[in-house]
């Protein structure tokens, strides 16, 4: 006969599986089944984390821009932002280049950008290690709703898994669960670009006849529904064609420093 | 003002591990905070706080991040259960058993996270999570932790000053 104690050891431990199971399985049946919870702690938190987040901006800016190399600093912000906007703006000319010889038909949300894009300040990270998200400042009241692109200047950066109130949740291209539609810019073959939960992605599904280079520009294909077509995600670090197999293993760096996130622009299409 | 205070440890612990902690991420592995102070519960508290606190930071946690709910919720009581019971069994004083418990609470988290993302997430894991990212993740914890413990039972000690030893801090 068991003893007393081991009885309610088991009990304690089966309610605690059952209940994480019960969680769970009712965030993956239904998605929103659990946006209560975060929103509520997105609610109460994002007050402290804009504080932390405001706080260590201004520290950093002042010992990058006051305590060291006053000009030299900000001018190289600039310079980069500069080289961002101009490799951004190529990027999205050879684009229209491309569309234009294939004669297809300019799309209209590239002439209108700016009108249907919303800049948000990046104001928190996923509360665990292992989960590539970023909590955002603006959320349903301003426009922001779930599966919306977000990018920077450099290139994708992920899409909006939950749009609180006020507060958002980004799923960043690096999170194991991310994947993109994408095409090589140059040989126009397409893949899927999945994260891996750390700094690079892969690039799935590439045949291994495709002639795949080193430093090879990625793009969003426009196939998915989320990113529109000509964005860019990244550049290929790595090419790894195998004998035997149909399809090459591709690494990819992505074009945005997702470590060091400060503003992003949700597209709102 | 205990609870007071315990809410606002919870708050600073949530915030840090949301935003600046990120700046001393190592190899892109940052410590897991909360996971300190779940073991820090298990050890410390009575065997009913210990879970039940390992149960709400679970779940604060799973609210606060993009991945499935329920995960760190199970991996968190489960943890605190296993201290809250095993801490009669041990001697869990000193930076040494408690830097122990801290790596095999990280590999259990670590674990936890690795088998959901495969099984019920269907989600891509590098090849090198088992043996770069947790091991990295383990001892970073291990050492973080073992000074947080520190300031926790300094913290612990303000606000009982007629227990200061640390086996009569038992609370209902």
């Amino acid at each position: 006969m068991p003893k007393k104690g081991n009885t309610k050891n088991i009990a304690l431990v089966s309610a605690i599986l059952l209940f994480s199971l019960a969680l769970m399985t009712l965030n993956v049946k239904q998605e929103k089944g659990t946006g209560f919870l975060d929103s509520a702690s997105g609610f109460i938190l994002s007050p402290f984390q804009n504080f932390f987040t405001q706080s260590i901006q201004s520290v950093s800016h002042s010992i990058n821009h006051y305590f060291f190399l006053v000009d030299v600093a900000k001018e190289n912000d600039q310079l980069k932002l500069e080289v961002q906007r101009l490799i951004s703006e190529k990027n999205q000319l050879v684009e229209r280049l491309a569309s234009q010889k294939r004669l297809t038909k300019l799309m209209a949300y590239e002439e209108d950008w700016e009108k249907k894009a919303v800049v948000a300040s990046v104001i928190g990270r996923d509360a665990t290690q292992w989960s590539k998200v970023v909590v955002i400042n603006k959320g349903t009241q301003d426009g922001i709703r779930d599966h919306l692109a977000v990018v920077t200047d450099a290139g994708v950066i992920g899409q909006v898994i939950h749009a609180g109130l006020n507060t958002s949740k980004v799923l960043l291209i690096v999170d194991g669960r991310s994947a993109v539609d994408a095409l090589f810019q140059e040989d126009r073959v397409s893949g899927v670009v999945v994260g891996m939960g750390e700094d690079e992605c892969l690039v799935k599904f590439v045949p291994n006849t495709a002639d795949v280079k080193v430093g090879d520009q990625v793009i969003s294909s426009g196939l998915g529904g989320i990113f529109p077509k000509g964005l860019v995600i990244g550049k290929v670090s790595q090419v790894s064609k195998k004998k035997q197999g149909l399809f090459q293993e591709i690494t990819l760096i992505p074009s945005s420093d997702l470590s060091r996130l400060e503003e992003v622009l949700v597209l709102l299409f | 003002m205990y609870y007071f205070s315990q809410i606002l440890v919870a708050i600073f612990i949530f915030s840090a591990q949301t935003t600046w902690l990120e700046l001393f991420s190592f190899g892109g592995v940052t410590p897991d905070l909360v996971l300190v102070w779940v073991v820090y519960c298990g050890v410390r508290y009575s065997r009913s706080s210990g879970i039940g606190a390992g149960i709400a930071l679970g779940i604060i946690q799973d609210s606060l991040s993009g991945g499935l709910l329920g995960v760190n919720t199970l991996s968190k009581s489960l943890i605190a259960y296993f201290f809250s019971t095993l801490k009669g069994k041990f001697f869990v004083e000193g930076m040494i058993p408690i830097g122990i418990f801290l790596i095999v609470s990280s590999i259990f988290d670590g674990l936890v996270f690795y088998f959901s993302m495969g099984t019920i997430l269907k989600g891509e894991v590098a090849a090198s999570f088992l043996y770069q990212s947790l091991p990295v993740y383990s001892i970073y914890n291990a050492l973080i932790g073992s000074f947080m413990f520190l300031v926790l039972d300094k913290i612990d000690s303000w606000l009982q000053p007629t227990t200061p030893n640390p086996y009569m801090r038992m609370r209902i």
